[in-house]
């Protein structure tokens, strides 16, 4: 009866960092999760491409300072397209401290900063899924 | 690397093994040495150190090369000093690439600066210039890094945000304002191929807009294919040999042209960043090396008019002695290769120049302060290896784009490296030493088997187009992300002495806002005032010159002074050549 949890990952924009969200995609993959990579794309796609796949959760990594931006423009276009309530979302990536919780404000069910493990990641979306 | 070349490990090989050396250390005098050693072993060294002799340190982003517990002469019995060290600025510059080195001149002190306007950036740089820094490092933001231009809808919500925006030779003078551009050497972080032939050509438009002949222009840009296919993460790409081309276009261009500029930064540095081992960095960047004199040496230009101006970019890394040696290795290789892989027959062909920055990946959020200390370190490796230039990581980047205080912190760590501790009144201080040279050697040797590897692929482009190094490169940082978690690979404050209290909370930078909007008006109204059939007709040259072959230079420069925007050029490119797909990591 257990489905398996179905991510979509993306890199927000067009931050060039993609080490963190490769690792954490090989990571979800290990655990059993079914991943879609999206590589670089816009709030607008990302949300397009969730609804496609009928994705659980849709993880976006930012590390180029766009995660505000962007971040509440992809929480903007879910809400609009009524996913919400359907999907949770999460960031990773490098930023402040008190951005961390400015984004959990705006709406992302989960945050995850550099330090973070692949076992708190895993388990992390495991309890949002 | 066509079918049929000689591979550069055999090459070496044949041209070296006919040497007779002159060793350093008699028979005689080894043979007493190895007779108290293996004494010293049986009676003196305990057994369980015996039994663990060699072991490996497991480091963020090191080697894995294994150590042994005590080194000797017996590490290196052959060790032949003009063969293998020679003196400073002499053959095979193992010791450095002057004679006195630190005491004639000082490292560049070089810190990267850029976010928000051009006019924001402008003031960090005067900043900058006003507190000692000898140098300057433009950073641009993503749209520019990725050439697009700041009313992109794919710029949305990155304009300004961690580096600055720059659309056209209209942000340059801006960026610039006030600043001599023939007093200070400026680094213009351009990245790729690609965004170099698009904004370098608007800086030079800049110069003859001010009067400034090209030939007194004295910086770098980056230049290099590494960063532009592999290591960077887009939405679109062209195909490597097409980059490959664009980076030997701008180096023919520049040379003839900028004579004092450094056409190409052969950047080991944000591979390593993002991912990959102390010796798979180095391998790659000398491969790229290696493929541009190849191709510059087919378009008719001697090697020693080429290799004389290449420059080296470097991580410096936790590990401290491996982090000096590299650099020692890596320049005596590059000697033997130049030498005698291209014959070239000038001296200053050979030379490794290179520019090092400490690693921004073994800094980390937790108890940020600890990472002054480690970038320290790092900074110190980088002087003890012999680095022409020096960026320091500022502490805060785990969490941001410095503030003007950890900027500032940066500069100080090496001025008082410079200063203060006269690390910098010897010439390679750490030479001689039993460990260093032993660790040198092995180094060496590895970066030629790695080169071997990638060479029997095809060569380096080859490589990039069959995902191969991408490959090694994914393995290399999961392995890294797996033994850190494991805690193989100690990290003080996140996985060993994790303490419960962060410390006090450190200011972070907050990106600047408005620069978008900003930034989209002077777009609109660049694009009503300029003249538009000009923009066209250099627009559609360009097109013309990369379809033919032709070194695309020329045409991007009318491009930069006819006021086309980034865009605008990229488009040009993709048109031109088309896309390319990266294989799928994931």
């Amino acid at each position: 009866m257990t489905k398996k949890i179905k991510v979509l990952l993306a890199k927000l924009g067009l931050d060039v960092h993609n080490r963190g969200i490769i690792t954490v995609a090989k990571a979800l993959s290990r655990a059993g999760m079914e991943v879609v990579y999206l590589g670089n794309a816009l709030p607008a796609e990302i949300v397009s491409v969730a609804i496609q796949e009928d994705a659980d959760v849709v993880g976006v990594s930012s590390l180029g300072g766009a995660h505000i931006s962007l971040g509440s423009l992809l929480l903007k276009e879910a809400e609009e397209r009524g996913l919400k309530d359907k999907m949770a979302f999460v960031m990773g990536g490098v930023f402040a401290p008190s951005d961390g919780e400015r984004l959990k404000d705006m709406g992302f069910d989960g945050v995850f900063v550099p330090g973070a493990t692949s076992e708190q990641i895993v388990s992390g979306i495991q309890n949002l899924a | 690397m066509k079918n049929g070349i000689k591979r550069t490990k055999e090459t070496l090989h044949e041209a070296l093994s006919g040497q007779t050396g002159r060793p350093l250390y008699s028979r005689e005098a080894l043979d007493a040495i190895r007779r108290g050693f293996d004494q010293w072993m049986e009676t003196v060294v305990r057994e369980a150190d015996r039994d663990h002799w060699r072991k490996t340190p497991h480091t963020v982003l090191g080697s894995d090369a294994p150590r042994e517990l005590l080194y000797t002469p017996l590490s290196d019995p052959d060790f032949d000093y003009e063969r293998d060290l020679g003196n400073a600025g002499e053959p095979p510059f193992t010791r450095g690439i002057h004679a006195n080195m630190y005491r004639g001149r000082e490292f560049t002190m070089r810190q990267l600066t850029g976010f928000g306007s051009p006019e924001q950036t402008n003031e960090r740089l005067k900043f900058m210039l006003d507190h000692g820094a000898t140098g300057l490092n433009i950073l641009f933001d993503l749209p520019t890094i990725q050439m697009y231009d700041s009313d992109d809808p794919f710029a949305v919500g990155q304009v300004g945000m961690s580096g600055v925006c720059v659309d056209s030779v209209e942000d340059m003078a801006r960026l610039f304002k006030d600043v001599p551009l023939d007093e200070v050497t400026i680094s213009i972080v351009t990245h790729y191929p690609s965004n170099t032939a698009i904004l370098f050509p608007m800086f030079l438009a800049l110069a003859e807009e001010r009067g400034i002949p090209w030939e007194n222009l004295k910086g770098s840009v980056q230049n290099d294919i590494t960063l532009e296919e592999l290591i960077r993460s887009g939405s679109e790409y062209i195909p490597p040999k097409d980059c490959f081309r664009i980076q030997c276009d701008n180096i023919e261009f520049i040379r003839k042209h900028v004579p004092k500029w450094n056409f190409v930064t052969l950047n080991g540095y944000n591979l390593r960043e993002f991912g990959t081992s102390a010796i798979t960095e180095m391998a790659v960047a000398v491969l790229n090396g290696m493929e541009i004199l190849e191709e510059l040496v087919r378009r008719g230009y001697e090697v020693d008019s080429v290799a004389d101006r290449l420059a080296f970019f470097w991580s410096a890394a936790n590990d401290f002695f491996e982090e000096v040696a590299r650099i020692r290795a890596v320049r005596r290789l590059w000697y033997k290769i130049v030498k005698y892989r291209f014959h070239a027959q000038n001296p200053r062909a050979m030379l490794m120049r290179c520019h090092v920055q400490t690693s921004g990946v073994c800094l980390i959020q937790e108890e940020p302060r600890n990472n002054i200390i480690r970038s320290a370190y790092h900074a110190l490796a980088a002087v003890l290896g012999g680095a022409q230039s020096l960026h320091v990581d500022s502490y805060d980047e785990a969490y941001s784009v410095p503030t003007e205080e950890a900027a500032l912190l940066s500069l100080r760590t090496q001025q008082i490296l410079q200063k203060e501790t006269g690390v910098t009144e010897v010439v390679d201080p750490l030479g001689g030493s039993f460990y260093v040279e032993a660790l040198t050697r092995e180094i060496e040797n590895r970066i030629l088997e790695e080169i071997d590897e990638i060479e029997a692929l095809g060569g380096y482009v080859k490589a990039i187009e069959g995902g191969q190094v991408y490959e090694k490169v994914a393995t290399y940082f999961s392995d890294q992300q797996r033994l850190i978690e494991a805690g193989e690979i100690p990290v003080v404050g996140q996985n060993v002495y994790r303490s419960a209290a962060q410390g006090p909370p450190i200011d972070v930078f907050q990106y600047p806002e408005g620069v978008e909007e900003r930034q989209k008006d002077r777009l609109q109204k660049l694009r009503l005032n300029r003249d538009n059939d000009k923009v066209q007709t250099t627009l559609n040259a360009l097109k013309d010159a990369c379809q033919k072959g032709k070194n695309i230079l020329p045409y991007s420069v009318a491009c930069a002074r006819a006021r086309c925007t980034e865009g605008e050029l990229f488009k040009v490119f993709k048109d031109a050549f088309g896309l390319w797909k990266p294989p799928a990591l994931f």
